[in-house]
């Protein structure tokens, strides 16, 4: 059980590149220029993808034999290569997907790119947001037995990490009530 | 051993479908957080789970006894005997005291006044409330007056407590002093609570969570 | 000005406010209301009856006196048949313009007859078939209007060719109206039967126009919370107040106009009247026009008066504040000490001082719901909850005793009033039915010819008659006491005294001396009587004192006793066989010859029972009234338990699903109303008792009990608690239902 320790507000966690571009991919092969545009599209609003990190990335997973290369187009420069996950890279989506993310503040990216994922995927986006619900649960339910246990330090700590836990959720909330509206839209 | 389990609950109110199907597991002495957004069937669950409403079609079992199948009276009867009852507001009667309140279950199982006040008396104690005893519930505050609802519900030493949104008319720090002591009282005496919330830091409180999502439930546990 | 306006249309329109409910409150306030205007506009119009009755009375009367012969001779004559008398003239035209009776367009000829259309329906109907023997004539019109005293008289003029020119000579008809000259005790009996009457009226009216006020002060609370000055709140409090008592007058009216035809139909003489004179006069129409309103805006801005100056105290449950008692209990003091300073000083001939009467009655009937609420209060607050049911009814009263009490406050008065009129009523039937039953014991027929009448022949007549078993012959004379008091002389053999009074060991040469109803014997020997009829004076000799048992009064003479004494007139006893029906009816049949010349009295059990037959019809309306009244009362209790049912719909669901039974909630809502109105009974029982007992004492009278009645009247009681919760049932069903739970 990960124990919530002490977090600084200024946090943002990098979100995993290469699950989210795996998951673009398991709709069909794709131009590395693609799969940069539609990252940016959908996840990157303010900091979109350099084409060397696209690269990198893609170099990586290839290595790892989660995608391979499906063709080149005839035409100017590498960029034409097309890319295709393979069973191993649907198989590490699937798990990335599954597996709740450590309660922590200031989720949302990537959340927000795990259900649009899954529902890009086909897969169901509620069940995403139900285990990260129990985990964040789980985890406010940790701190409260602290909080009562604790003294009144401790429970000022714990209320400040349980309110934004809660933000967290009642986020995870609103956005599965607004899962079919999000469907919608992301499959337009 | 599950205390109460429900199979398969539908429930209709005119066009709208509250429950469709839902399901839920309680053990003896747990604390569940039914969780999910308004509208979901939370509510309607704790009714038909409570039997106060008969669903339409699926069954209920309190141990080894189908409430579905029970009459009003015989449902009524285990409802004051063995459940308790916590909501949001305008449960305590307004023209009894807080101490006559919290009496009323136990002199409807016929035991004396004096007798129904002084355990009356007790629970208020043990909820940090036993100053408004003889006041009204019209004079006492929001907090006060949850506190005496959840020694009302206690007084009896029911198997299950249901609690509708208990906090949802009170501030935080309010609030969170009455799941405290609802919870804790529970626990002590070994009651299971069926706790209907919306808000997540309620909801940590309780050892699991259940999740209602247009009339299907989701038992993390029991699924299905 | 404009804003005045303006608020009070607020109000009005708060009070119609277009909801169904509002519209039930709207019409319940004017049902109320309007029963008691109708009633008030019925009062207002007793003036013009009386006045137009006594108008008409007037009229009739013969003017004996005037130059020259007279034009008509006329007989007055009281047909008497069972417990009806129909009185009339019999008449001789001596000239061609002889006056004409008001009623009737010419004076009838020989034979010939005016009835009156009572007397015509009576004599056309199976029931006045032994009536129809003694009127032979030939009817040739009926009496008009303005010949009756009220519609069910039954009367006639009869034209005669046998009257003689003696002493009825009549000049003309019509006198000038006399002043009232009604009998004290009578007067009195009035006067407590309108104020019992009419005070009612005025309390209902005021409960009427707080009908469902709980509701309303709530929502005047709630324009205050927003900012509404106390003085606007007022303003549109009285603009909702105005609707309901408008919507009341209109009713009233109504009501009134619908039942005015009827009024000729009343059974009761004195009752009955013509329904085109029962016209309120005008002053008082005024007067309920303008004072209804008053009346109700006055009263539900006093009962506003907390919610006025603390908002906050209709919508947070407080503890209201305890009621005073001391000035409740004021009225009520008052009115017994007036009253019993009253005792004694009424009596049969001289005209009371009424005002201390009427105040102390009026007093006491404002003190039951002045000091109902305190005593609710009280009582409530001494209650313990024995029952989970009747806790939470006492608390709830504890908390809101005023609304019930108001409402049963106009229940106990009216019940208050019943109960005295009822116990006033049982005083006179029981004298009534005393005299019956020593007269039961003789079975008689007395009969007085008139002077010079033939009295031989009425004799031999009614020695035919059916049912007759022995007649007696008793010689009269009437005279003067040298104390100043009258004596009537029958001089006749024991055989006939016997048969009038009972006599113990009655011999000839004895004179016996019946004692009066003062407990003195009507003469003493030595008194010296100084006859009417000559002059002459007799001294009374030893005489024997006897009970008053028989129906002859004064004194009782046998013919050996009797030498020196000149009887006057002959009074004929007519035996009658108890066995054959109608005896009577059968004996005064067979003089019916003798018309207008005999005048007699039937003394014995009726076949239709007066008593029963009188006092039966004004103890049907009575109870009918009271009854009417707890109706509305009990139609207010409803609204009353049928808003707080709604009130309370939260926690009631919540109890219900806590597993409380839901027959613990209605026996609650029981309690509820039964508590108050067990209360109010209580008091008005104790007070309509104690003030029959007062005002019975005032006039003199004995004290009787009408058990039965009060009974009744308890029961009917209990059965509208019973009701009234009946009927709040289904909306507790509502609430406790399955759906109570849902707020939306």
């Amino acid at each position: 059980m990960n124990t919530p320790g002490v977090y600084t507000v200024c946090i943002v966690l990098p979100m995993s590149i290469g699950h989210a571009l795996l998951g673009l991919l398991e709709s069909g092969p794709r131009h590395g220029y693609d799969l940069k545009r539609a990252y940016d599209e959908r996840f990157g609003q303010d900091r979109p993808l350099h084409y060397g990190q696209v690269y990198s990335t893609l170099s990586r997973l290839l290595k790892n034999g989660l995608v391979t290369e499906a063709g080149v187009e005839a035409g100017e420069g590498p960029e034409r290569k097309r890319y295709a996950i393979t069973d191993a890279g649907v198989t590490d989506v699937e798990r990335w997907l599954s597996t709740p993310e450590k309660p922590e503040p200031y989720l949302q990216n990537t959340l927000y790119a795990k259900v649009v994922l899954a529902l890009l995927s086909g897969r169901s986006a509620t069940e995403v947001l139900d285990t990260q619900r129990a985990a964040h649960l789980a985890t406010m339910r940790e701190l409260t037995r602290r909080k009562v246990d604790g003294d009144l330090a401790d429970q000022l700590i714990c209320d400040f990490a349980l309110f934004h836990l809660e933000a967290d959720l009642r986020w995870l909330e609103l956005t599965a009530a607004r899962v079919d509206q999000l469907a919608e839209e992301v499959t337009r | 051993m599950s205390l109460l389990r429900a199979e398969g609950l539908t429930k209709s109110f005119g066009k709208t479908h509250a429950l469709e199907g839902a399901g839920i597991t309680i053990r003896a002495g747990e604390v569940v957080a039914v969780m999910g957004p308004s509208g979901s069937g939370k509510s309607t669950l704790l009714h038909c789970l409570a039997g106060i409403l008969p669903p339409d079609s699926g069954t209920v079992h309190y141990g080894d006894r189908e409430l579905t199948a029970m009459n009003d009276g015989e449902r009524s009867e285990l409802r004051r005997t063995e459940f308790g009852f916590v909501f949001q507001f305008g449960q305590l009667v307004p023209e009894l005291t807080c101490l006559e309140n919290v009496a009323l279950p136990l002199r409807l199982s016929g035991m004396k006044r004096k007798d129904a006040e002084r355990a009356a008396r007790d629970w208020l104690g043990r909820l940090e409330v036993d100053g408004v005893a003889d006041q009204r519930p019209g004079e006492t505050s929001g907090g006060q007056g949850q506190r005496v609802a959840v020694a009302r519900a206690l007084v009896t030493g029911p198997k299950v407590i249901f609690a509708d949104e208990p906090t949802g008319a009170l501030d935080s720090l309010n609030g969170e002093r009455v799941m405290h002591l609802l919870t804790t009282a529970a626990r002590e005496t070994g009651a299971a609570v069926v706790l209907v919330t919306h808000e997540p830091r309620v909801a940590a409180y309780s050892d699991r969570e259940v999740v209602v999502r247009d009339g299907r439930s989701r038992d993390v546990e029991f699924a299905r | 000005m404009k804003r005045v306006i303006s608020d009070l249309a607020l109000g009005v329109r708060l009070a119609v406010g277009g909801s169904r409910k509002s519209w039930a409150r709207l019409a319940l306030q004017g049902v109320g209301i309007g029963l008691g205007v109708a009633l008030l506009l019925f009062a207002a119009s007793l003036p013009s009856v009386i006045d137009a009755r006594t108008d008409r009375q007037a009229a009739r009367e013969i003017v004996a006196e005037g130059n020259g012969p007279a034009p008509l001779l006329a007989e007055h004559q009281s047909h008497a048949f069972r417990s009806d008398y129909a009185t009339g003239y019999y008449l001789k035209a001596l000239t061609p313009d002889a006056p004409v009776p008001p009623g009737i367009d010419r004076v009838p000829g020989d034979g010939e007859i005016f009835l009156s259309p009572a007397l015509a329906r009576l004599l056309d109907s199976p029931r006045g078939e032994l009536l129809r023997p003694r009127f032979p004539q030939k009817v040739v019109g009926t009496i008009s209007q303005a010949g009756l005293q009220n519609p069910n008289e039954l009367t006639f003029y009869a034209g005669s060719a046998d009257i003689r020119e003696d002493d009825n000579a009549v000049h003309g008809w019509g006198v000038a109206r006399q002043g009232g000259g009604m009998h004290p005790v009578l007067w009195l009996l009035s006067v407590v039967g309108l104020v019992v009457l009419l005070f009612p009226v005025l309390v209902f009216v005021g409960v009427a126009t707080r009908l469902a006020a709980a509701q309303r002060d709530r929502r005047l609370a709630a324009l205050r919370l927003v900012g509404a000055a106390a003085s606007r709140v007022r303003l549109i409090a009285s603009g909702e107040s105005l609707a309901g008592a408008l919507a009341g007058l209109v009713v009233g009216f109504g009501i009134f106009f619908g039942v005015r035809p009827f009024v000729d139909r009343i059974s009761i003489n004195e009752l009955s009247a013509f329904p085109s004179e029962v016209m309120p006069t005008p002053a008082l129409t005024l007067t309920v026009i303008v004072a209804v309103p008053v009346l109700a805006v006055v009263t539900s801005l006093l009962a506003m008066r907390r919610t006025i100056i603390e908002p906050l105290g209709v919508v947070r449950d407080q503890k209201p504040v305890r009621r005073r008692v001391w000035w409740r209990l004021v009225p009520v003091v008052a009115g017994v000490a007036l009253l019993v300073s009253q005792i004694g000083k009424i009596t049969q001939t001289e005209k009371p001082n009424q005002w201390p009467v009427v105040f102390g009655i009026v007093l006491l009937m404002l003190g039951i719901p002045v000091l109902l609420p305190w005593l609710v209060e009280r009582v409530v607050f001494l209650m313990k909850g024995r029952t989970p049911a009747l806790q939470l009814a006492v608390r709830w009263l504890q908390l809101d005793s005023g609304t019930a009490a108001r409402v049963v406050g106009g229940v106990a008065v009216v019940l208050a009033g019943t109960v005295t009129l009822q116990m006033m009523l049982a005083g006179v039937e029981q004298e009534v039915q005393a005299k019956e039953k020593k007269q039961a014991a003789f079975h008689y027929l007395s009969v007085k010819p008139r002077q010079g009448a033939d009295t031989n022949g009425i004799a031999a007549a009614l020695e035919k008659g059916r049912g007759v078993t022995a007649l007696h012959r008793v010689e009269q004379a009437w005279g003067q006491l040298d104390s100043g008091g009258y004596v009537t002389l029958n001089i006749a053999p024991c055989a006939a005294l016997t048969k009038q009074a009972t006599i113990p060991n009655c011999t000839d040469g004895k004179a016996y001396s019946v004692r009066e109803s003062t407990g003195l014997p009507a003469a003493q020997a030595g008194d010296v009587v100084t006859f009417r009829h000559s002059g002459e004076r007799w001294t009374v000799p030893a005489v024997e004192v006897i009970e008053g048992t028989g129906s002859i009064p004064g004194l009782l003479i046998t013919p050996a006793a009797a030498r020196g004494l000149v009887p006057f007139g002959t009074e004929v006893f007519v035996e009658l066989d108890p066995a054959v029906p109608d005896a009577a009816e059968h004996a005064r049949n067979a003089m019916a010859g003798y018309s207008w010349q005999v005048y007699s009295y039937f003394g014995g059990q009726d076949d239709t029972d007066e008593a029963e037959r009188v006092f039966g019809v004004v103890r049907r309306a009575l109870l009918a009234g009271s009854l009417l009244t707890l109706l509305v009362a009990a139609a207010s209790l409803l609204v009353v338990a049928l808003e707080q049912v709604r009130e309370r719909r939260r926690p009631l669901a919540v109890m219900a699903a806590s597993g409380v039974p839901r027959g613990t909630l209605a026996r609650s809502l029981l309690w509820q109303n039964a508590v108050p109105l067990a209360i109010s009974t209580a008091v008005s029982l104790a007070t309509g008792i104690g003030l029959g007992v007062l005002v019975i004492r005032v006039i003199g009278a004995e004290v009787a009990f009408d058990w039965a009645g009060i009974g009744l009247i308890t029961g009917i009681v209990v059965g509208l608690t019973f009701a009234v919760t009946a009927l709040t049932l289904p909306s507790l069903r509502r609430a406790t239902g399955a759906l109570g739970l849902r707020t939306e």
